[in-house]
């Protein structure tokens, strides 16, 4: 019902609001800022500071809100996205790192990388709503389409959680590969997908069995899972790659070089192209799904990480 | 505006059994490089072997298997300090770019107060002869909870990297001279 509700306000955005095109916002460690730049241009159109190493972020469903953690200032920045500012900055507790918003725009949900909890708080007012108990150093975090379930990758207890997001209880734990760090889930909402660190893996996981279903031997330090509709991509960190694998089958079918140390990576809205953050080389790689090449290389900011959705509609 | 950040004592208890797992907040990045006046080839010869650090002058052994063979090779190393850290791994290796990259998952803080420490060497040729050495680091600081002791932050992580990388570089300098 609400799903359906906020489908509709999302296609009536759509309609109406496309006046601009997509934009990455590419949170830029070493600038202690957002770097906000044009996909269709590929320039940099803003440079927004918001201190305290900023890493994580998550943009919201209609583009009008990005939430951006900055974990060696333990607090999350609230990111007017059309008018480039921050218009509030609030405290989260402990190691706060991966961050998602339901798809109706509130809460948000922090991990505490420190606290083996992830924190549901207000986007409005900054108040902790409640803590949900997951598993060890969780990271990466997603929520499905119809905002029902909130996946958690709970790096050192090599596992998943699922989390109902109406009870905010654990309501399922599946074991995973070493370490898993980035997750994704897909458009239906059927599957997750984490990259495991420390085993060079990509995990499968059938979210309505609650089972692994698959495996997909990747390269050094997987990092973070992208999605396409047909391909998953992992960035390597220590390869500098991108690895491609087909959903379906998963089966590998690509090795793409990109730039030294990649991190966030996300697809653009209509599938076509792959955003990669290139921490070491401060680059934006953009990939095209199609041929699986390297079609340009973006300056972005000083050391950037875009851990998060950051591809603004 | 931060009333939550001070972890309490059980806590802290808790995570010990998984500190050496576990980093601090934000990954630091460390660039070093030095001109100097050789040509690659020459340079490369120097320092492009992973089991080979006779040129960074804080290392007294390296040991360990698999030669530059990145599917393989680790190594033991073992600095003049009396420290020692094991199992660093050759993340990749190119001759023929005159790269390679290294990755520490594991080293004991009071030989070198950092955690997931990985460098990337490169030479690149310059005009006139000459090459730009290029020693780039990533790494988290040695304590990975919030609030760091003085000597296990940022700054400390930063400047031990820096002792152990800088005296290399200059010594390539200074052994093939600067070229004036």
């Amino acid at each position: 019902m609400k799903g359906r509700f906020w489908q509709a306000c999302a296609l009536a955005l759509a309609l109406h609001g496309g006046a601009h095109a997509a934009e990455a916002f590419v949170t830029d460690q070493d600038g202690d800022a957002v770097t906000v730049i044009d996909l269709a241009t590929q320039k940099t159109v803003a440079t927004i500071p918001v201190g305290g190493k900023p890493a994580g972020i998550a943009m919201a469903r209609d583009g009008r809100r990005a939430y951006v953690t900055s974990p060696s200032a333990q607090m999350v920045s609230v990111i007017d996205a059309p008018a480039r500012r921050v218009i509030g900055q609030f405290p989260a507790p402990g190691g706060p790192l991966g961050i998602a918003v339901h798809p109706s725009g509130a809460p948000l949900y922090v991990a505490d990388w420190y606290s083996d909890q992830v924190s549901v708080i207000d986007p409005v007012t900054g108040h902790v709503l409640g803590r949900i108990a997951v598993g060890q150093s969780p990271s990466g975090l997603a929520v499905t389409p119809d905002g029902h379930l909130l996946v958690v990758a709970d790096r050192l207890s090599n596992a998943i959680s699922l989390v109902d997001t109406a009870s905010l209880h654990e309501v399922a734990r599946v074991d995973v590969g070493a370490h898993p760090f980035g997750l994704a889930i897909d458009g239906a909402g059927r599957r997750a997908y984490t990259a495991n660190v420390e085993s060079n893996t990509v995990s499968a996981v059938d979210l309505a069995e609650r089972r692994l279903v698959g495996t997909v031997n990747v390269g050094k330090r997987p990092y973070v899972v992208a999605l396409d509709g047909a391909h998953g991509f992992v960035t390597n960190e220590l390869a500098s790659t991108v690895t491609v694998f087909d959903l379906a089958t998963l089966a590998k079918l690509a090795t793409i070089k990109v730039g030294d140390y990649p991190e966030g990576m996300q697809a653009s809205p209509d599938g076509r192209s792959v955003y990669v953050a290139n921490w070491d080389s401060n680059t934006l790689t953009i990939i095209d799904s199609a041929t699986l090449g390297v079609v340009g290389t973006l300056d972005a900011g000083s050391s950037p990480r875009a851990f998060g959705t950051f591809v603004r509609k | 505006m931060i009333t939550m950040r001070r972890a309490i004592p059980a806590v802290l208890a808790c995570l010990a059994a998984t500190q050496a797992l576990a980093h601090g907040p934000t990954r630091q990045k460390l660039e070093l490089s030095v001109e100097v006046a050789a040509p690659p080839e020459k340079i490369w010869a120097v320092i492009g072997n992973f089991h080979d650090l006779a040129w960074v002058p804080a290392v007294a052994k390296v040991e360990g298997p698999g030669g530059n063979d990145p599917d393989s090779a680790k190594r033991t190393v073992t600095l003049k300090s009396g420290g020692t850290w094991h199992d660093e791994e050759l993340s990749d290796y190119d001759a023929q770019k005159f790269t390679y990259g290294t990755f520490l998952p594991h080293v004991d803080v009071k030989v070198l107060p950092v955690a997931d420490f990985s460098t990337h060497l490169a030479v690149t040729a310059e005009p006139g002869g000459k090459s730009k050495v290029e020693w780039r680091s990533a790494f988290y600081r040695g304590f990975p909870n919030n609030d760091p002791p003085p000597n296990l932050n940022e700054a400390a992580a930063v400047k031990a990297v820096t002792a152990l990388c800088q005296p290399a570089l200059d010594g390539l300098k200074a052994r093939f001279g600067s070229g004036h």
